[in-house]
């Protein structure tokens, strides 16, 4: 008896501290429900100057060495639009497409959500994202995109709407080793422009040092470089119709075949992205086309390894026009209550103005959409003068296309198809046609 | 001669066994040894392939503990992690004896079916419960970690076979005497079993102190969560910050490894017993 007692104590004691722990957190659940029903209330009203909470999730604030950046982004948002709290949230970008979707299941979804362009069919048609053109007046989006990249606000349209807005992005740039280029014979100060180049380059580089010719990055992990390479080539991977998937036609197809000839040959690696980038940060790999991020970690690299860091864009096959596609994440408006989708516009307008992007440019580590502030010394001039490097990612923007995403609820499924079956070309010595026709039927049939 | 012979022959074989055994220890512990010395290399460092750091540091720990709410983490992860663990024993002790103990109808089927939920992936449940535990307004709380948890069908599993094992007649002795139920269950078959509860303990610790995805969704703010997504945000596609996340890394095993050691005779006398069935 004494033990069933002590038991029945202990079972109870235990679920007792469980709560209390859980209630030790803060009152922030309190505050969603609150903030629900005065979302539900409120549908009708209109911009006022009442307190409003927008949620926010970020991938950025879940990255250790992007969170002082961010979090001074949202700062000075909040400083000057002080009836506008922000509540943000870190999620990794990897799982932030299952945590929307499971919060708007669970009826909490975020008022604002960064997500990555891959995701854009998919939240525009399952998450409901708002249009721009619904919350703003006309004239209004008009002017405030004067001086804006005519090709970043493409970025983020779907079916000829503004549904995200580009917030931190990058595109494929090339990074070289000065120093093993001089020691292979190469003129650092000609990087090599075309694919053709490449492979020379790499073989040289290969041969003349010991160490890893190239490596082309992007073949995992997202489709945004394998969009790029194919772009480069004539092709694409999903027609302009959305309807039908292309990267099983011939110049997809070449353009792959051109990867693998890369590796056959012995001019690229065959290392994974994850070795390449460690590789290359040792100062072991003589070329890196991977996405522009990756820029201030090689830096670093460079400087404590002894070797000069430098870039160039994007290789061209021949004299064809190269289309770099961005990688990263736009902003999408995703509340249903007007007040907040007015303030939720304040904070998209603030996070993409020329202040905006200066601080995600210089603290944060990607590309601004408003060329002029480049030269501007109030914005980023004085921080591209100290950071050369960026250049060549800068002039990349006038010829930056799209990230494509695939329409329906298989999107994932088809960009894993092509993702898998590029891997799966370029370190075979498979026939390329079979492979990426046969990736085309399985996508096709995977669109509805 | 034959005598030294043999003797000889028994040296080499152990000889070579142990060679073997070492050997593979060596593979096994590589991996944390490489972890604590990138911990202590400065980030000029970090790429070069030298067994010791050169210029020791303890930066990575400064920038780890100061990047992220780290303390709190830890603290969050304990909690859960004993919470969960012990309540998980408990339930799967009850259970286990219920098993053994009676027979009664449809003790087979309920069996069957925990033992079914075992076979059904997280991912099948996740939104339900993560729903259900938003309607309980336990999201962003501990409470939401812990109570979905707190039945483990692999530890039912895992305990009943252990009980089975046990012989019935000592159990029957023990009624004999005029033993209640829970009499048989803590002074009878529990000391017995200890090793076997403590080893499955400890990979129940381990199952929670290492559960990602389930706080990831039910956690929202950094105070709040545990310290497996504090550890996600030293690895992002743009970069990992290899000192950082190894320093950080480093903490986060401390805790297993040092319930480890204190349990350590348990779990070996456990795979001992195991081994020989």
């Amino acid at each position: 008896m004494a033990y069933k007692k002590t038991a029945a104590a202990a079972l109870v004691s235990l679920s007792l501290l469980a709560s209390a722990c859980g209630n030790a957190g803060t009152g922030s659940n309190a505050e969603d429900a609150n903030a629900n029903k005065a979302a539900a209330g409120n549908k009708a009203s209109t911009v006022s100057n009442e307190q409003v909470t927008l949620k926010f999730y970020s991938y950025n604030l879940a990255i250790a060495s992007q969170i002082p950046g961010t979090e001074k982004l949202i700062k000075e948002f909040e400083e000057a639009n002080p009836n506008i709290k922000i509540d943000a949230i870190p999620v990794p970008s990897t799982d932030i497409n299952a945590k929307v979707q499971a919060d708007i299941v669970a009826g909490s979804a975020p008022d604002v959500a960064q997500l990555t362009f891959d995701g854009l069919d998919f939240a525009v048609n399952n998450f409901n994202a708002k249009p721009l053109e619904d919350i703003v007046p006309a004239d209004e989006l008009q002017s405030n995109f004067e001086g804006f990249s005519p090709n970043g606000m493409k970025l983020g349209q779907l079916n000829g709407k503004t549904y995200g807005l580009p917030f931190t992005f990058s595109t494929p740039v090339l990074f070289y080793n000065a120093k093993l280029f001089e020691e292979a014979g190469l003129d650092p100060a000609a990087p090599p422009a075309t694919w053709e180049q490449v492979k020379e380059y790499g073989l040289k580089i290969a041969e003349k040092t010991g160490e890893t010719g190239t490596h082309v990055g992007g073949a995992t992990g997202g489709d945004w470089i394998i969009q790029a390479i194919i772009g480069s080539n004539g092709g694409q991977a999903l027609s302009d119709d959305r309807k039908t998937i292309k990267f099983g036609e011939p110049e997809a197809v070449e353009a792959v075949q051109m990867w693998q000839d890369l590796i056959k040959s012995g001019a690229n690696s065959k290392l994974n992205d994850g070795e390449a980038i460690e590789a290359f940060s040792q100062g072991k790999v003589g070329m890196l086309l991977f996405t522009s991020a990756l820029q201030s970690s090689f830096v670093t690299a460079s400087e404590a390894g002894g070797w000069e860091l430098k870039t160039a864009k994007m290789p061209a096959f021949g004299d064809k026009p190269t289309t770099p596609v961005n990688s990263g994440s736009a902003l999408f408006i995703l509340t249903d209550d007007k007040a907040k989708q007015q303030a939720a516009w304040e904070f998209l307008k603030f996070a993409t103005s020329e202040r905006g992007y200066t601080i995600i440019t210089s603290e944060i580590g990607y590309l601004p959409l408003r060329p002029a502030i480049v030269d501007d010394p109030n914005y980023l001039k004085g921080w591209v003068e100290a950071n050369p490097l960026v250049k060549p990612n800068l002039e990349q923007l006038d010829a930056l296309q799209p990230w494509v995403s695939y329409p329906g609820a298989n999107w994932k499924q088809i960009e894993t198809i092509l993702n898998d079956s590029v891997s799966k070309a370029i370190v075979s010595d498979g026939d390329v046609v079979s492979i990426m026709q046969d990736a085309q039927t399985r996508a096709q049939a995977l669109i509805q | 001669m034959e005598k030294v012979g043999r003797n000889a022959g028994f040296y080499t074989a152990a000889t070579i066994k142990h060679a073997a055994l070492i050997a593979l220890a060596l593979v096994a512990v590589f991996p944390i040894y490489w972890m604590i010395v990138t911990s202590l290399k400065p980030e000029s460092e970090v790429f070069t392939s030298s067994f010791i750091p050169l210029h020791l540091t303890f930066e990575n720990y400064a920038n780890a503990w100061n990047a992220i709410p780290m303390g709190r983490m830890l603290g969050n992860s304990m909690v859960v992690a004993v919470i969960q663990t012990v309540m998980q024993l408990l339930t799967s002790i009850l259970a286990a004896y219920a098993f053994t103990r009676w027979e009664f109808r449809g003790s087979s089927l309920i069996y069957g079916l925990i033992a079914l939920t075992w076979l059904v992936p997280f991912q099948v449940i996740m939104i339900p419960n993560y729903v259900a535990i938003s309607d309980f307004g336990w999201r962003d709380h501990l409470a939401g970690l812990i109570v979905p948890n707190i039945a483990s069908a692999f530890a039912v599993l895992q305990l009943y076979n252990a009980f089975k094992s046990y012989p019935k007649t000592l159990i029957e002795a023990a009624r004999l005497d005029g033993a209640s139920d829970w009499g048989v269950l803590w002074r009878t078959i529990m000391p017995n079993l200890k090793s076997s509860i403590a080893s499955i303990g400890i990979l129940l610790f381990i199952t929670s102190w290492n559960d990602y995805f389930w706080p990831l969704l039910v956690t929202t703010k950094l105070e709040n969560t545990t310290v497996q997504k504090g550890l996600q945000m030293f690895i992002s596609s743009d970069g990992n910050m290899w000192g950082a996340l190894m320093a950080a890394t480093t903490i986060a095993s401390l805790p297993v490894l040092l319930i480890y050691l204190l349990l350590q005779r348990q779990i070996i006398d456990s795979f001992v017993k195991g081994g020989l069935k």
